[in-house]
């Protein structure tokens, strides 16, 4: 069993090497760009190509919502997905006339752009205020602005990176301002990762869409002012002790309610303790 | 998860999530510093607003308090899991989060006001750590309950931090602030999964 698996796995990783070096148009879209970017979209979209009719990125969570024409019965003309690809139309696809569009392929999404196709930029001006009510303080978004952003606009045409602007990337925009239209990127990259890390190397601070992400969530009194008086906690007839705690992540929520409990799978627990999934038995500890 | 397909997903050069829990818990007249430790810590991370850069910094003090502590650690746990899909990872995080926080009261209770000068100093003070990073670390991924297996893990805690490889950063303490305590039925009903060192 083990020798057919083996045999089986080398074939199939030879396969793999042979197709990977063979088109190295197809290779560097095809490996990594699964993996990263897990948002569900907001609808299952078939595969195909649906003319874009218009974009626009939102920075406050990095989706991009998309107003596609053609869309099969039953689906919104209006997708969002925070997982977008994008690549500039050949030249020889816009002598053939065609336009912006989509193409959903599986879990992969490339948007198609001719070189000057605006990407709506919603920007949101974000402060930090005190909520009158709790004294805590908390950010709110105050405003939001509306701009163009060209991705592929100008400037690149003719660089070493030329070629590069065909094959599918993740692209993250430039640093907002207002007035002019934008162009070009803030980072570009296979994944969507590798993009934020090239904004982050060249602005020295992640894309907004990134630091909202990041969220600071604390427990206990640590966001309230300190009181001067230190109670003396008569805490032996109580069950739990006070505590306080804290805690930040700039990794994305999945957005599955169902994401089902699992045994952790190292730790210093004894195998025995069983996690249901739901239930009114309550977890023995 | 079968091993298969984690060799495959390793192969195939997809990032690795790893999240994991550490309780610490110590005792000893000695411990109640630390809480200052604590909250400098838990301060400095609100004021940033929850930059990972200094949650980090204060995750790092964390650990060095906590491995010059060493002779007071009674006892300890951990556990966790790793990942292949950010999403998931995070999905953990937020659930770990969550249990962490329902081991403790997180508000004080004003009810019982008690005018007293002195303050007890607590008896056990149990701080517990979760993080989540990227790539692979043995040193973290196994039984953290021996004291060479914890203070190896709290150094290596650190170097993740310096490495920049931390995508979040928990920290939960009980008591919350000195003057409260934990006591030894409390321990025993809320963290029941540590095991003596």
């Amino acid at each position: 069993m083990l020798r057919k698996f083996i045999a089986l796995f080398i074939s199939l990783s030879l396969c793999l090497t042979t197709v990977a070096c063979g088109s190295t148009t197809t290779s560097s879209t095809s490996q990594p760009n699964v993996s990263t970017n897990t948002a569900p979209p907001s609808a299952k979209l078939t595969d195909g190509k649906y003319p874009v009719q218009q974009a626009t990125y939102n920075d406050v969570d990095g989706e991009y919502s998309l107003m596609l024409l053609d869309t099969p019965p039953g689906s919104p003309p209006v997708f969002r997905t925070t997982d977008l690809q994008m690549a500039r139309l050949t030249d020889e696809e816009i002598e053939n006339g065609a336009q912006t569009y989509l193409e959903v392929n599986g879990s992969q999404k490339v948007m198609h752009l001719t070189e000057d196709f605006k990407i709506e930029y919603v920007h949101n001006v974000t402060e930090v205020q005190t909520n009158p009510q709790t004294g805590q303080q908390e950010t709110v978004i105050v405003r939001r602005e509306s701009n163009f952003w060209a991705p592929f606009a100008g400037a690149l045409a003719g660089q070493a990176i030329g070629s590069l602007l065909f094959t599918p990337q993740y692209y993250v925009p430039p640093v907002y301002q207002p007035g002019s239209v934008m162009t070009g990127y803030g980072g570009y990259g296979s994944s969507y990762n590798t993009a934020v890390e090239q904004y982050q190397s060249r602005y020295n601070s992640p894309p907004p869409a990134v630091t909202n992400r990041q969220t600071l969530r604390t427990t206990g009194s640590l966001r309230t002012s300190p009181s001067s008086t230190t109670t003396r906690q008569t805490s032996t007839t109580t069950t739990k002790s006070t505590g306080s705690g804290y805690g930040s992540s700039n990794l994305q929520q999945s957005g599955d309610s169902n994401s089902t409990k699992k045994q952790p799978s190292f730790g210093s627990g004894s195998p025995s303790r069983s996690k249901s999934g739901f239930g009114s038995s309550r977890r023995r500890r | 998860m079968s091993p298969l397909r984690d060799r495959f997903n390793k192969f195939v050069g997809k990032t690795r999530y790893v999240v994991c829990r550490i309780f610490i818990h110590l005792a000893g007249d000695e411990v109640a510093p630390m809480l200052g430790v604590l909250n400098r810590a838990a301060r400095e991370a609100v004021d940033s607003e929850g930059d990972l850069n200094t949650l980090g910094e204060g995750l790092v003090d964390i650990c060095q308090n906590l491995i010059q502590l060493n002779t007071y650690w009674r006892s300890a746990a951990n556990e966790g899991d790793f990942f292949w899909e950010e999403g998931e990872a995070g999905d953990y995080v937020t659930q770990l989060f969550t249990d962490s926080a329902q081991r403790y009261r997180s508000e004080p209770d004003l009810s019982a006001k008690d005018e007293e000068l002195f303050l007890p100093a607590t008896p056990n003070l149990v701080v517990m750590i979760t993080v989540a990073f990227e790539g692979e670390e043995p040193d973290l991924e196994t039984d953290l309950a021996s004291m060479e297996a914890l203070e190896a893990g709290l150094k290596t805690l650190i170097n993740l931090h310096y490495q920049q490889k931390l995508r979040a950063i928990q920290v939960h303490f009980s008591p919350a602030r000195f003057g409260d305590e934990l006591t030894n039925d409390q321990l025993l009903l809320n963290f029941s999964e540590l095991i003596p060192l």
